[in-house]
């Protein structure tokens, strides 16, 4: 569903340059929930924005359903959902305006957008919110329609960037609700995050980033088996010393 | 939603990306967004509602006063034998000014009214300002009787009052001396005697009749400011750009449902303002000094209203081109207070005396739709002046979209502007082939101060000082200072940046050939270049006034005590180097970095023309044309070579063949042509200039035909 492949980008620094990523290349099926696991600045971030096309990468390419980043960049940015901790809303619009407002950007019609906002709010228990004005939103409010907003357009895969951080206990659940959901529903999920404990127990596999390098791949059991620690956690504290 | 109905919707289709109901929608979003912020109507509702009445009472204050000026200075005297005395001199007619001189004041003899102050001095009474003046005559019935006239300090009235009293005196006195001179010395003639005389057209419109549309043009730019920034700068700050940035959506259409949606509120802003505005005007009973009826001139409010949808079309793009590139409203808001402050130089010119919309000044952003929008209110528009006004803001605004729609979301989340101060000044450890273009911005931005300073103080000093200082030492000041600013300043920005200084100046080989090429591109270039100049001259795009005519002949004279080598060298040999090793060396290879070849040849040659019109402290517009022509042939020679050599030889060709031409022109006068600059050269001499500088274009084109397609071919982007 997604392939990433071999995907490098170096910025220049004032001391020389810093390759952020490295030939990363992994890659997900539908209904598959990966995550891609490190510390601050292993290159996450970095990662999500190249396929996103927010970012050019110096090489390598993202493809989903057989669209390139490199060769048809709109057909894969219509094919992805994003959803960011740091998503914010637009206080003087509605819920509704914004979601239609998101629907459009995404080239749904219009009229079709209008019934899939009303279906997905449902769906998500945020139809109570729909024409409050996002400003007078709580937190966890705003995380949930920004949940919503990523779904507007049913995309086949959907990009998570650290989307528990700064969540109370409520929130979180909210966010493994929605991605068990995604799975139930067949989409590819990446979750990035350095909450380690969470991705253990929301991802299907997991791609262990460490300055721009994918040290480990594999399921749960499969890094246990390669690395002999249990937990996640122990796995990278030991690949970080090392 | 059932699952099985969302896995079964048809995926969202890309190909509907350009229809004018999905732009009206994203516009209706972005307008939504800034109407329904309280900010935007305390800008667009509240303050024209708040400033005009305002204004209107300062304005009728100050008309009150000088309403009081019209009727009279009043005067206080302590004494009705006094106010008798007054009376007679006052009522003299030999105290009038002449008819000459009454008539260059517009035949106004100013009255005074005379108020005896009894039992106060009128000294008290002009320090209480109950009167313009006082006066106190003592020895009333003498010969010479002794007036003492009081003001009062730093009021301007009282001053003038005075000043006009005394010179009534001096009329009176000057006809009695005149009398008795008649009496003694029959024959006497009169030392001097005076004519007036009016000459040009009488001015259009009050400094008013300017105030109104300046007001209203700043206020329409205040209107776009806030939105500018909220639908950009904002956007960042709120977290928005990113998911905005993510979606399939062209970016030029987000962009330009943001650009309408901005226009419309300074539309807005516009409107409110002109409602609020001749409101004021028509009830505060001032109309009447804008319109010679006194009453609302509707169809020059409709004209005015559609020259503001025009300017505000430029300015919110242009407000947008600066907006996009911050990522928050404090980064926006520094990058825009330059901008207004800036727009204010352009406002002040609309302002100066004898200001007209025609020339320069009907392409001159914002002076031109004031100077429109005065003339629509004085009704008398010249058609010429109005169709340039309008077409170039119109071009203007189309410019200004278009790097707008490159700069949105361009950089959604690279930018890394979080470096101190001091990181300009830090230079990295590792060396780099290019400037990058944030440094060459830098550098222009110290270039234009220190150019200013540098070709100032020269001027100051061979001004205060020139008959001590040779010609030959004054002609070596000037190298000096070319070569202390367009050479040093970008050596200095290169030093600090690290970069290789041969690729950074693009310090290359090139094939021989295109050394022979620029030398007859140059020989033939000087003969476009003044077309061009005689060309924009004859637009009325600047050109020579007499002054100028007068004090290049000076200078001409001037130079011929200097040997030719020396002023080859001076105004040839330095100016090639050094301004193609900044314009040609580091700012091309900065430039080429982020945009085509064309486009680096076209932004450097209108930098190079601009810098040529910066001259000391005055604008040289008609240097424009010319300079940037050049620009362009040595830039696309630059392009073509892949060096800054052969543009070098290119201008050194051309400038060294115009100061020979001055040099020797009294010897060339068998040619049959002079070399007055406002003609036409013969068509033989163009003939031969253009065949040669084509001759030589060719040559440089066949000699660097290989190595441009390769170049090409290896950095297809720029």
């Amino acid at each position: 569903m997604l392939i990433v492949e071999s995907l490098t980008k170096t910025f220049p620094l004032e001391d020389g340059n810093l390759c952020a990523v490295d030939g990363l290349t992994f890659r997900i099926g539908a209904g598959e929930v990966y995550g891609l696991l490190g510390p601050n600045g292993a290159g996450k971030t970095t990662t999500l924005r190249m396929i996103l096309g927010l970012m050019v990468p110096d090489s390598g390419y993202a493809a989903i359903e057989g669209f390139r980043t490199d060769v048809d960049p709109i057909a894969v940015k219509s094919r992805l959902g994003f959803v960011s901790s740091s998503d914010g809303v637009y206080p003087w619009l509605t819920v509704r305006e914004m979601l239609l407002y998101f629907a459009d950007l995404y080239g749904v019609d219009p009229t079709l957008a209008k019934q899939r906002c009303q279906d997905i709010a449902s769906l998500m228990g945020v139809s109570h919110l729909l024409d409050r004005r996002a400003g007078t939103l709580s937190t966890g409010q705003r995380q949930r329609v920004t949940l919503v907003r990523g779904l507007i357009h049913d995309p086949p895969v959907m990009l998570l960037d650290e989307p528990t951080r700064g969540l109370d206990i409520v929130g979180v659940q909210t966010i493994f609700e929605y991605i068990h959901r995604l799975r139930e529903l067949g989409k590819g999920v990446v979750v990035c995050t350095h909450r380690l404990d969470e991705a253990e127990r929301l991802c299907d596999r997991f791609g262990l980033l460490h300055r721009g390098q994918l040290v480990h791949e594999g399921s749960l059991e499969q890094l246990r088996a390669a690395t002999g620690h249990r937990h996640l956690v122990d796995m990278f504290v030991e690949m970080i010393r090392s | 939603m059932a699952q099985q109905d969302i896995e079964s919707m048809p995926p969202p289709s890309p190909q509907r990306r350009y229809t004018l109901a999905r732009l009206f929608r994203l516009f209706q979003k972005e307008l939504k967004e800034t109407i329904r912020d309280r900010r935007t109507i305390m800008t667009l509702v509240l303050m024209p509602l708040l400033v005009y009445p305002i204004l209107s009472m300062a304005l009728n204050r100050f008309l009150l006063s000088s309403k009081s000026v019209a009727e009279g200075f009043t005067v206080a005297v302590g004494s009705d034998e006094e106010a008798m005395q007054l009376d007679r001199w006052l009522n003299d007619p030999r105290s009038a000014p002449p008819e000459a001189i009454l008539r260059s004041s517009g035949e106004n003899l100013a009255k005074f009214l005379v108020t005896v102050v009894k039992p106060r001095t009128a000294e008290q009474a002009v320090a209480e300002n109950q009167v313009d003046i006082g006066l106190v005559i003592e020895r009333i019935g003498s010969r010479t009787p002794v007036v003492k006239a009081i003001a009062f300090r730093g009021d301007g009235t009282s001053q003038a009052a005075r000043r006009v009293f005394v010179e009534r005196l001096h009329w009176l006195k000057l006809a009695e001396a005149q009398t008795v001179i008649r009496q003694a010395l029959p024959g006497y003639p009169p030392p001097v005697i005076v004519q007036v005389e009016d000459v040009g057209e009488a001015k259009k419109g009050d400094m008013l009749a300017t105030i109104v549309p300046l007001v209203l043009v700043l206020m329409t730019i205040t209107g776009a400011v806030y939105p500018a920034i909220d639908l950009t700068a904002g956007e960042r700050e709120r977290g928005t750009m990113e998911s905005v940035m993510a979606s399939p959506v062209p970016r030029s259409l987000v962009l330009v449902a943001k650009y309408l949606a901005v226009v419309v509120v300074a539309l807005f802003t516009a409107l409110a303002n002109l409602i609020g505005m001749f409101t004021t005007l028509w009830a505060s009973g001032l109309l009447g000094m804008l319109t010679s009826d006194n009453t609302v001139p509707w169809m020059n409010l409709l004209r005015i209203l559609g020259l503001l949808v025009l300017f505000s079309g430029f300015y919110s793009a242009l407000l947008l081109c600066l907006t996009s590139f911050a990522r928050s409203f404090k980064e926006a808001q520094a990058y825009l207070i330059p901008v207004m402050l800036l727009s204010l130089t352009p406002a002040m010119l609309s302002l100066m005396p004898g200001a007209s919309l025609s020339g320069a000044m009907a392409v001159v952003p914002l002076v031109n739709i004031v100077l429109l929008a005065r003339d629509l209110l004085a009704g008398s528009v010249d058609p010429l002046g109005a169709l340039m006004a309008v077409t170039s803001t119109l071009a203007y605004a189309v410019a200004a979209l278009t790097v707008a729609t490159r700069l949105f979301g361009a950089d959604a989340v690279t930018r890394t502007s979080e470096k101190s101060i001091a990181s300009l000044f830090r230079r990295p450890k590792n060396p780099t082939s290019f400037p990058s273009p944030q440094a060459s911005a830098l550098m222009l931005a110290i270039l234009v101060p220190v150019y200013f300073v540098v070709s100032n103080g020269l001027m100051r000093l061979l001004q205060s000082r020139g008959e001590s200082i040779s010609v030959n030492v004054q002609l070596l000041f000037n190298a000096g200072a070319l070569i202390a600013t367009f050479g040093l300043v970008p050596l200095l920005a290169a030093f600090l940046e690290r970069n290789r200084l041969v690729s950074a100046f693009r310090l290359h080989r090139a094939p021989i050939a295109c050394y022979v090429g620029a030398v007859l591109l140059g020989l033939g270039a000087w003969a476009l270049a003044h077309e061009a100049f005689v060309i924009a001259d004859a637009m009325g795009i600047g050109g020579l006034g007499e002054d100028q005519i007068r004090g290049a002949q000076q200078m001409i004279e001037k130079m011929r005590q200097s040997s030719p080598l020396l002023l080859l060298a001076v105004f040839a040999l330095t100016p090639a180097v050094i301004e193609e090793w900044c314009f040609r060396g580091y700012l091309f290879s900065s430039l080429r970095q982020v945009l085509t070849p064309g486009r680096t040849i076209v932004a450097t040659a209108v930098l190079f023309g601009l810098f040529h019109v910066l001259t000391g402290n005055a604008l040289l517009i008609e240097r424009f044309i010319p300079s940037t022509l050049m620009g362009l042939i040595i830039g696309w020679v630059a392009f073509r070579s892949g060096s800054v050599f052969p543009g070098m030889i290119v201008h050194l060709v051309h400038n060294g063949l115009l100061n020979l031409v001055m040099y020797y022109a009294d010897r060339l006068n068998f040619l049959g042509q002079g070399f007055d600059d406002q003609t036409h050269l013969p068509p033989t001499w163009l003939a031969i200039a253009g065949t040669t500088a084509a001759i030589g274009a060719l040559i440089v084109w066949f000699a660097t035909r290989a190595s441009v397609e390769a170049k090409l071919q290896l950095e297809p982007t720029g």
